[in-house]
């Protein structure tokens, strides 16, 4: 067991946090949307981080990636990933209250993952006594091909990559996003500080 | 003396700040924002941002708003997706093609003791990084395209025409669809290189490229092959229906007549077709079978459309 590995309480204690933050980030977004938004427990598993485009993708090429960087106290850090496949965003535009024509593909997807991020990460924070800034959302790429080239070439800095699976169902369309949470290895070692402390007083 | 320190900053500050209370009217804007707008502090304060900048998409900027007010967290805008919001002047108008700021651009909720008291737009002028941007982006199009394209006859280069085949192979062989190959050779061109110069046989190579891509639909992919030699790939196409394009790319080039230098050239070509058979395992197979069919044309007379024989495949 290396040094950022979880123990089971630890792992425990994370996934009840993020079950926790998940749950008040889907009732702010309903009501920020204005519809019924239906969210499953979100699964979580780490990854390591050269494996963490081997499974579950196969078909990486129809994949958009939005990714936006958070940082808070006591070094949480790390960056968020939010992955679409193109065919589940149709009509986001609908989901979010504009126009067809206000705002671009490129825009909506932006949009929608800013509010993902930080709408989950800002109850996450609240909840180990943090807060969190974060950096402004960039899309990598939504052409298609690109993104799997691009992220394959990155010489990951991460050791370990949290998995927060998503999927966002909405009363009369559904789409499904992958949330990924990538860590590194310092902010992890902070992160089971903080896990710790928390258990401890539990 | 820390407020004053903090207000001193503040309008040093290299990006706009611009608080707005719930129901969008300026509280307070820092000196970069008075310069750049260039508005007074007096007519600004306490009127309404869709009054100040009337450039504003207001339905957007509202919903954007209204994220920040409800969720209250940040949201964002960046050039990318939209150039600028504000109508602002920038410091590169002479060596940049801006004619305002690119911007991007964070809005910010304003809490005091768990009470929203507003919103602040932070304005990060990144005129600078969209001018590169463009410039390397439109340095790396001209470099695929280069890539890809002959210079001369503005048709695909071999290297990539033979990708597009090697795709264009596996696709057909995938989903057993049809798939055929046109290659043309341009009659005795060596002799018209001798008879007009280079010059007027590089002008019957441009010619040939444009009366053939006239002819081919959407989808089909022209390529110069080598020196005289052209091919088209005819993706969903069987045996008959690539002879018949062979046929009218055969009879345009004949018909085609070239002005060079007040003098008249004609060309034919010889045409040779095969299409995807089960045999062929390779992509490079379906080039031989067509360069054999074209051989046959050659033999035969030249001018002429043959077909690759089954028995050939065997």
């Amino acid at each position: 067991m290396s040094a950022f590995d979880l123990s089971e309480d630890q792992q425990d204690c994370l996934q009840e946090l993020i079950n926790v933050a998940m749950g008040q980030a889907s009732d702010q977004l309903a009501r920020y949307l204005n519809t019924f938004v239906y969210l499953k427990v979100p699964s979580i598993e780490q990854v390591k981080s050269d494996q963490l485009f081997d499974s579950g993708h196969q078909n990486l090429e129809a994949i958009a990636v939005v990714s936006q960087g958070f940082f808070g106290y006591e070094g949480i850090r790390g960056e968020a990933l939010l992955m679409y496949q193109p065919q589940d965003s149709h009509r986001l535009a609908d989901l979010l209250g504009y126009e067809d024509d206000e705002m671009s593909f490129d825009e909506q997807i932006i949009d929608l993952s800013s509010i993902l991020t930080t709408t989950f990460l800002n109850v996450f924070a609240s909840q180990i006594d943090n807060q969190m800034s974060y950096s402004a959302p960039r899309l990598i790429s939504a052409n298609q091909g690109m993104v799997s080239e691009h992220l394959t070439q990155q010489a990951f800095n991460w050791d370990l990559a949290l998995k927060v699976r998503i999927s966002y169902q909405v009363t009369d369309y559904s789409f499904n996003c992958d949330m990924v949470l990538l860590i590194p290895e310092e902010a992890i070692i902070n992160i089971k500080t903080v896990i710790d402390r928390i258990l401890e007083d539990f | 003396m820390l407020d004053e320190f903090c207000l001193d900053i503040s309008n040093r500050l290299n990006t706009g700040i611009l608080f707005l209370d719930c129901d969008y009217n300026i509280i307070m804007w820092n000196r970069f924002l008075e310069v750049h707008a260039n508005k007074n502090d007096n007519d600004v304060i306490g009127k309404s941002v869709f009054s100040i900048f009337p450039e504003l998409p207001r339905k957007w900027f509202e919903r954007k708003l209204s994220s920040v007010i409800q969720l209250k967290t940040q949201s964002f805008c960046g050039w990318e997706q939209r150039h600028h919001l504000f109508e602002l002047f920038h410091s590169r108008p002479i060596t940049t093609d801006s004619h305002f700021m690119a911007q991007n651009c964070t809005f910010l909720p304003v809490e005091i003791s768990g009470e929203l008291e507003g919103i602040c737009i932070l304005i990060e002028d990144v005129t600078d990084v969209c001018h590169y941007q463009n410039q390397l982006n439109k340095a790396l199009e001209e470099l695929a395209l280069s890539n890809r394209i002959d210079g001369l006859t503005q048709t695909f280069n071999r290297k990539h025409w033979e990708e597009c085949l090697a795709k264009e192979f596996s696709r057909a062989r995938r989903h057993q669809h049809d798939l055929a190959l046109v290659m043309l050779d341009l009659d005795h061109f060596k002799l018209l290189n001798d008879t007009f110069g280079h010059q007027g046989g590089d002008l019957v190579l441009v010619e040939t490229a444009k009366a053939v891509t006239k002819l081919l639909r959407m989808g089909d992919l022209f390529g110069r092959y080598g020196g005289e030699e052209f091919a088209v790939i005819l993706p969903n196409t069987n045996l008959a229906g690539a002879e018949e394009v062979a046929e009218r790319i055969r009879q345009s080039i004949a018909k085609n007549t070239i002005r060079y230098q007040d003098r008249t050239i004609s060309v034919t070509a010889s045409i040779g077709v095969a299409t995807i058979d089960s045999i062929d395992t390779r992509y490079e197979d379906l080039i031989s079978n067509a360069d054999i069919a074209l051989y046959e044309a050659k033999a035969k007379g030249r001018n002429r459309v043959c077909l690759a024989k089954e028995t050939l495949l065997a």
